[in-house]
C-alpha cells in the first residue's frame, strides 16, 4: 500500500507540499520557541539552584501587632481602644535558639549538610564612593559544600575566607562601582557602630547585574563581630539529599517552629509561575499551528477518499480487504506528518543555531547572545506531537474510506 | 464445482424492498452465462451477489464448494483475489498508476506482483498493447482502457471473470473486440464467464442465458413477448 499512497502523493504535488509546510512550520515554531524558553530557564534554573538553598530556614519578623498586645494584657470581653495602638518590632532578625536547629538537622537522614549566616544590609565606601550592599556572614567550607557559588568565582576562592581576618568576597560589578581592585581594603559599616576596614581576597561573577553589584561575603565570625552580635545567625541553608523532598520537609519544620522554614520551590516561586505560563503559551501556540496543519490533513484526505470512490471499489473487488484500505489513506497522513516533522526539525535546528549567533547586548551567562537549549526532549516531543496530530487526522478519514462497500460505490456511480 | 446459488432473496432500503425474489441457478466452471433483463430488473444486483461483492438477505452462494455466506471479510477479499476478476462498465483504472502498474494491481495485493509481471507483458501482447504498458490511463482511449481492465482481471488467472455491461461504454467495433476478447478467455483458458447486457448480440454469445423480469427469473418467450 506505501507503493499507492506515495503515488497519491506525488500526483498532488501542491497539496502535499502545503500539508508538509503546515506540519513542518509547527515543529519549527514548537523547536525555535522551546528552545529559547528553555535555554533561558536552564540559565535561570541554574542560578536559582545554585544561589538558593534546598531549604532555607530564615528568622522570622516579629511585628507587634494591635490585637495580639489586647489579648495579652486584658481579657477577651474587655472593650479595649488604644489611643496610640501599639507598634514596631519586636527584636532584630535573627534566629531564636540555633543550637536546636543544628541538633535537629544533624540528626536528619534527609539532609546532606548545612550551613549558617548572618546576612546584613551594609554601607560600603572607598575614599569617597558609598554604596548599599549585601553583606553574607558565612562559614566557607561548609558552604561550598550546600551551594556552588565556588563555581562562580573569578579570582580567590571561598576558602580564602577561612579563618576570618576581615577578609571579603565581592561580585564583580562591586569593583566596578567603587573603582577598587583585588587586594584593595574597602570600609563596611553596618549604619550603626564604626566602619571597619575589610580586604577583596576573591570576586565573583553569577552574570545577574543586580546581584554582582551589591553582593558581598565574608567569614561569619568578622560579621558577627562588624554588627556587634556574637553567636547571632539569620538564616540556616540545608542542603537535602533529594531535592524534590524540600517542599515537604519545609512544610514540617514549619510547624515545629518559629522560624519561615521555605523549600526552594517556595523561595522560586515567582520564576517557577513564569515557567508555566511560558509552558502554557508554548503549548498553546504549537498545539494551535498542528491543528490547522491537522484539518489540513483531515480536509485533503476526505476529498481525496471521495474523488477516489470508484477506485475504492475497484480495489474491494479485486480483493483489497477493509484495513488495506484503511491503511492506504492512514499512511499518506503518516508519511505527511513524519516527513513534514522531520524538515521542521531541521529547519528548526538551523534556526536556533542561527539564533545563537546573534548579540543581545545583554550579559547572560557567558556570552551577550540568546541563550538556546538543545535538550532532546524538544526534539522528541516535537516530532511526537506532529505525528500525533497529523495521525488523528487521517485516521478519521481513512477509517470511513474503509467503511465504504464497493456495491454501494458502483450503485451510486451509475 | 462451479457456482451454485439456492434462494438468493436481496432487499434493499429502508422499508426494505425487495429486488430479487428467490433466485435459484447453478452455473459450471468453464461455462459462459449471460443474465438479461431490463435496467432495474436486477441483473446487475445478481451479478454482484453472485461474484461475492454483495452479500445476499436470504440465501445460500456456493462456489466450488466453498460457502461465501459463512466467510469472514479477510477470507472473502482473499477468495476474490484468487479466483475472480472483474470487468465494468466504466473501465476504474487508477489514474496515477501506468497501465502495467494498473494490471498488476490484484498481484501486488497478495505480494506477487514481481512474479506476475512476465504474464502481465503476455497479455499485453495479446491484446496488442505492447507500446502502451507504460502510458496512464488517460493517454489511453476508452477501447484500450477496457481491454487494460480485462487485463487486470485475467492477471491472477481466476476461475470466474464477472462482467457487468462491460461494453456499455464502447462503441460497436470497439464493444466487439472486447465480447471477442471474453470469449477467448473463456475458450482458452476455461474461466467461467458471467457476464450482464442488455445487447441482444452479445447475450447470444454466450452458452447460457437467463432473463430477469422485476427480479425473477424467467423464459425465454415472457422475456422476448415483454420486449
Amino acid at each position: 500500500m506505501l507503493f499507492l499512497a506515495t503515488r497519491h502523493l506525488l500526483s498532488r504535488k501542491r497539496q502535499t507540499t502545503l500539508i508538509l509546510l503546515g506540519i513542518c512550520l509547527g515543529t519549527m515554531v514548537y523547536v525555535i520557541i522551546s528552545g529559547l524558553q528553555l535555554g533561558m530557564r536552564e540559565f535561570i534554573l541554574d542560578r536559582l539552584l545554585n544561589n538558593t538553598p534546598h531549604i532555607k530556614i530564615s528568622a522570622r519578623d516579629r511585628i507587634i501587632d494591635k490585637e495580639e498586645m489586647t489579648q495579652r494584657f486584658f481579657h477577651n470581653e474587655a472593650a479595649v481602644s488604644w489611643i496610640i495602638p501599639p507598634s514596631g518590632k519586636r527584636e532584630e532578625l535573627h534566629i531564636q535558639y540555633p543550637q536546636g536547629w543544628f541538633d535537629r538537622l544533624s540528626n536528619n537522614p534527609d539532609v546532606a549538610s548545612y550551613t549558617s549566616s548572618l546576612n546584613l544590609n551594609v554601607i560600603i565606601s572607598h575614599r569617597d564612593n558609598t554604596y548599599p550592599g549585601n553583606l553574607g556572614g558565612i562559614e566557607p567550607l561548609k558552604q561550598i559544600q550546600v551551594t556552588a557559588l565556588e563555581d562562580y568565582m573569578v579570582e580567590g576562592s571561598f576558602l580564602d575566607l577561612t579563618g576570618g581576618g576581615n577578609k571579603l568576597i565581592v561580585g564583580d560589578g562591586v569593583l566596578e562601582r567603587l573603582g577598587v581592585r583585588r587586594n584593595d581594603s574597602i570600609k563596611v559599616s553596618t549604619g550603626s557602630g564604626e566602619a571597619r576596614p575589610f580586604k577583596i581576597v576573591g570576586v565573583l561573577k553569577l552574570g545577574i547585574k543586580e546581584i554582582d553589584e551589591t553582593l558581598m561575603f565574608a567569614a561569619l565570625k568578622d560579621v558577627q563581630q562588624l554588627n556587634k552580635t556574637p553567636g547571632r545567625i539569620s538564616e540556616i541553608w540545608v542542603k537535602l539529599f533529594d531535592l524534590n523532598r524540600s517542599g515537604e520537609l519545609a512544610q514540617a519544620w514549619e510547624l515545629l517552629s518559629r522560624e519561615t522554614v521555605e523549600g526552594w520551590e517556595e523561595s522560586n516561586s515567582n520564576f517557577l509561575q513564569i515557567f508555566t505560563i511560558q509552558d502554557i503559551v508554548r503549548n498553546t501556540i504549537t498545539v494551535a499551528i498542528l491543528v490547522v496543519a491537522g484539518f489540513g490533513i483531515y480536509n485533503v484526505l476526505s476529498i481525496m477518499i471521495n474523488q477516489k470512490r470508484r477506485e475504492i471499489a475497484i480495489l474491494r473487488s479485486i480483493g483489497y480487504p477493509p484495513r488495506k484500505i484503511l491503511w492506504l489513506f492512514l499512511i499518506q497522513g503518516i508519511i505527511l506528518g513524519i516527513s513534514g516533522a522531520a524538515i521542521g526539525l531541521l529547519l528548526g535546528h538551523l534556526t536556533n543555531m542561527y539564533i545563537e549567533t546573534i548579540d543581545i547586548g545583554i550579559q547572560m551567562g557567558p556570552h551577550s547572545t540568546f541563550l538556546i537549549s538543545r535538550a532532546p526532549s524538544i526534539y522528541i516531543v516535537g516530532f511526537a506531537l506532529a505525528i500525533i496530530s497529523s495521525g488523528i487526522a487521517s485516521i478519521l478519514p481513512a477509517h470511513a474510506a474503509s467503511k465504504l462497500t464497493p456495491i454501494d460505490i458502483i450503485r451510486s456511480e451509475v | 464445482m462451479g457456482i451454485v446459488a439456492k434462494n438468493l432473496v436481496k432487499n434493499v432500503g429502508d422499508p426494505p424492498t425487495r429486488i430479487l425474489h428467490d433466485i435459484s441457478l447453478e452455473i459450471s466452471r468453464g461455462e459462459m452465462f449471460s443474465i438479461s433483463g431490463r435496467s432495474g430488473s436486477g441483473k446487475s444486483t445478481l451479478l454482484y451477489l453472485l461474484s461475492t461483492l454483495d452479500q445476499p438477505s436470504e440465501g445460500s452462494l456456493i462456489i466450488d464448494g466453498r460457502n461465501i455466506t459463512d466467510m469472514s471479510i479477510e477470507e472473502l477479499h482473499r477468495f476474490r483475489n484468487n479466483n475472480v476478476g472483474f470487468v465494468f462498465q466504466f473501465h476504474y483504472l487508477l489514474t496515477e498508476l501506468t497501465a502495467l502498474e494498473n494490471v498488476l494491481l490484484p498481484a501486488r495485493n497478495s505480494g506477487q506482483h514481481l512474479e506476475k509481471t512476465s504474464f502481465a507483458h503476455e497479455l499485453f501482447y495479446q491484446f496488442g498493447m505492447e507500446n502502451k504498458k507504460d502510458s496512464l490511463p488517460s493517454q489511453l482511449s476508452g477501447g484500450e482502457q477496457q481491454r487494460i481492465a480485462i487485463a487486470r482481471a485475467l492477471i491472477m488467472n481466476p476461475g470466474y471473470i464477472f462482467a457487468d455491461e462491460p461494453t456499455g461504454n464502447l462503441d460497436s467495433k470497439n464493444g466487439l473486440i472486447v465480447m471477442d476478447f471474453l470469449k477467448r478467455i473463456n475458450q482458452e483458458r476455461g474461466a467461467t464467464v458471467v457476464l450482464v447486457t442488455h445487447e441482444r448480440e452479445y447475450a447470444a454469445m454466450a452458452q447460457r442465458e437467463i432473463y430477469l423480469v422485476d427480479g425473477r427469473l424467467t423464459n425465454e418467450e415472457t422475456f422476448i413477448a415483454n420486449h
